[in-house]
């Protein structure tokens, strides 16, 4: 089992560390944010390192309008500005499957990912075409001799996760193929606004659906654009997880696909920490160390000596590249304890998020205030969508 | 639905070369006869037309067309475990005022489940994987020809006298997966065998080869505990529609404690509420029941 690295834009050497320091096992590329004539020379540098190498084609892209698709139109399979239009019978849809999938070959990659299409309704239009997109690439896959295995790509709007009866029909139609060995799967998020926040519900469903694929049906499935949600995924049933270094690889949103108006800031400086199950801000950080309680919040990884070493956490040389490996560190130490055992995975992850709540009760008793994205808003909402998921799925 | 009213002697003028014929059951829609035709036992069945019924309309009259399917299905099925058509193919015919279509099956000299397991109660552990893999080849059989069954269930298998296993009879409600969802006009006692997308009257759910694996895991349910998992007498219609789609039946082996827990784990799975709950592949099935005996 294992846990990747979701490529982005600026990736300077942190895969090469990370690789180094074993805290990733792999990477899934983006074509966006890596220009086609370096494409080769990366997937090589991670198969010399021995990790797993996957192409995310973000096809999805061409059907958003305006498109911020960087060094995409460089990409032979796509193309700008795709409408409904551009789906529409069988030679259309295999063509853009052929394209896709013959440029992956030509990469040394683990599994091949399939072309697919972003749809925040099990009942749209654009679904069906998801699953036309699937259904095709499973017959061409089936056609090319020694190819890796395939994964299924599926970019799902978390919105469609509210109805259980249409979420049903899509497993019944995608558990039919009995020739799918696998699924990526990207949960498409309504917030923008970074958080380990997932609304109970439909974080239920997404774990029923990872857990349906994965558990039960035995796919390797891959969830995409995680955080620490992907511990979740990977607790029921996911072969893996991939999780960026910036915000937008670590939750995906349309938006961060959409051409926007230039500007923004930067991030601020964050901390990890695995007994919080979040990533709070430097500053947060600082505010525990001053009450005493820094030993409490450390996930007890190596790069957590850059903090433990200095006066305090501020004062630190802590910074952009130690937080972003810190971060992969701290996700991979809880990813490697999760079993095949779903009910007992659960248990585990049930245990650290009431753990967490006291420790989050004890810190704001203490006088440490947190924001709103590094608050203990998701814990009540996991523990919710635990209890749900449990009551679905018979466990 | 009525039933034709026939008798030997019009058996025996209808078709000549048939010796002898004795009533032995009837289903739904037709009567069964043992019968001998050169030499050889046949099951030789009968279904009833309308007295309206044109023989040069045949291709467009529901009961022709639903046998024409029954009779293709078994001219194409190679398992061992599915029944095959006999010598006298589809016909109809009028004889004592009725219009009739009739077909011969191969005869199957044996006793129905049904029977098995009101006389002689629960089956052995072996007896019951043995079934589900007989049942696990037909399924298969029909699948590879794009078929489900939809009628799986006690009343429908045969076990043979001379020991080589179980059949699966009447495949006349057997439809390619496009067909239509069909729980109106059944009796309650041939619905509880039917799997929750059988009820499903808006044909939002897939229905494939995994409806037949939900009846095969009701028969196997009953065949190892001689209880049905949702049915008793006193169920009423509305009841057993909740109850196929909502209700979590127990373990088998709190019914039955000599049934093993790799048992009890492949039936209850067999009865997962939706397709993608159950087995994806038939082989995944007859491996985990292949297991069940491997770990005894």
């Amino acid at each position: 089992m294992a846990m990747f690295v979701q490529h982005g834009h600026g990736k300077s050497d942190k895969i090469d560390a990370a690789l180094d320091s074993g805290s990733i096992d792999g990477v899934i590329f983006g074509a966006r944010n890596e220009k086609i004539e370096n494409i080769e020379s990366c997937v090589e540098t991670v198969r010399e390192k021995g990790g797993q190498v996957f192409l995310d084609p973000q096809f999805h892209v061409s059907a958003i309008i305006p498109a911020n698709d960087r060094f995409l139109p460089d990409y032979p399979y796509y193309k700008v500005g795709r409408t409904s239009a551009d789906f529409i019978g069988v030679k259309k849809i295999s063509g853009h499957v052929k394209a896709t999938l013959d440029y992956e070959l030509t990469l040394s990659v683990d599994r091949l990912l399939s072309p697919t299409v972003i749809f925040d309704s099990f009942e749209s239009k654009w679904c069906q075409t998801a699953l036309n997109l699937a259904d095709a690439s499973l017959d061409y896959h089936a056609s090319i001799k020694n190819a890796p295995p395939l994964l299924l790509s599926f970019v799902i709007g978390e919105q469609a996760l509210e109805s259980r009866i249409e979420l049903d029909a899509f497993l019944d139609q995608v558990t039919s193929w009995e020739a799918m060995s696998g699924a990526y799967i990207i949960f498409s998020r309504e917030d923008s606004s970074y958080s380990q926040r997932f609304e109970s519900e439909r974080l239920a469903n997404a774990l029923y659906l990872t857990y349906v694929l994965g558990s039960i049906n035995g796919l390797e499935v891959i969830n995409g654009f995680t955080d620490f949600c992907g511990l979740l995924f990977r607790s029921v049933g996911s072969t893996a997880f991939a999780s960026g270094w910036s915000q937008s690889l670590r939750q995906f949103h349309k938006r961060s696909f959409t051409k926007q108006k230039p500007g923004g800031k930067l991030p601020r400086l964050r901390y990890t920490s695995t007994p919080l199950l979040n990533s709070i801000l430097l500053s947060e950080l600082q505010l525990i160390y001053e009450n005493g309680a820094l030993d409490a919040v450390l996930s007890g990884v190596p790069f957590d000596e850059v903090i433990v070493d200095a006066d305090s956490p501020e004062s630190s040389d802590w910074n952009a590249r130690s937080s972003e490996l810190q971060h992969w560190e701290s996700l991979k130490t809880i990813e490697e304890h999760i079993g095949e055992d779903v009910s007992k995975n659960l248990s585990v992850i049930e245990k650290r998020i009431v753990a967490a709540q006291e420790l989050y009760l004890m810190l704001t008793n203490e006088g440490v205030v947190f924001g709103p994205q590094s608050g203990s808003e998701h814990l009540e909402q996991w523990s919710e969508a635990i209890g749900t998921f449990r009551e679905i799925a018979s466990l | 639905m009525p039933l034709p009213n026939i008798t030997e002697g019009d058996i025996k003028a209808l078709i000549p070369e048939i010796k002898s014929a004795a009533l032995i059951g009837h289903g739904g829609q037709k009567v069964v006869f043992r019968a001998i035709y050169n030499d050889q036992p046949i099951a030789l069945k009968f279904a009833l037309l309308s007295d309206t019924f044109n023989p040069e309309n045949e291709d467009i009259d529901e009961t022709v067309l639903r046998a024409q399917r029954e009779t293709q299905i078994m001219q194409e099925c190679t398992s061992p475990h599915m029944v095959k058509l006999g010598p006298i193919g589809l016909a109809t015919a009028c004889t004592a005022d009725q219009n009739v279509l009739y077909f011969s099956e191969e005869f199957i000299d044996g006793q129905a489940l049904k029977e098995v397991l009101k006389n002689e109660g629960p089956m052995q552990t072996d007896d019951v994987v043995r079934l589900g893999l007989h049942m696990c080849s037909a399924i298969a059989d029909l699948w590879s020809l794009g078929k489900i069954h939809r009628d799986i269930k006690p009343g429908n298998i045969m076990r043979r006298a001379d020991g080589t296993g179980y059949v699966l009879l009447d495949a006349g409600l057997a439809f390619d997966v496009a067909g239509e969802s069909i729980s109106a006009g059944f009796s309650v006692g041939t619905m509880a065998y039917f799997s929750p997308e059988q009820f499903d009257y808006t044909n939002r759910r897939t229905m494939d080869f995994r409806s037949d694996i939900f009846s095969l895991g009701v028969t196997l349910y009953e065949a190892a505990t001689g209880q049905h998992p949702f049915f008793s007498p006193t169920t009423s219609a509305p009841h057993l529609f909740s109850k196929i789609t909502k209700h979590n039946p127990a373990p088998p082996s709190s019914l039955n404690a000599a049934i093993p827990v790799a048992l009890d784990n492949v039936i209850l799975r067999m009865l997962g509420k939706s397709p993608h709950l159950r087995y994806r592949r038939i082989d995944q099935l007859r491996e985990a029941l292949a297991q069940v005996q491997e770990v005894r």
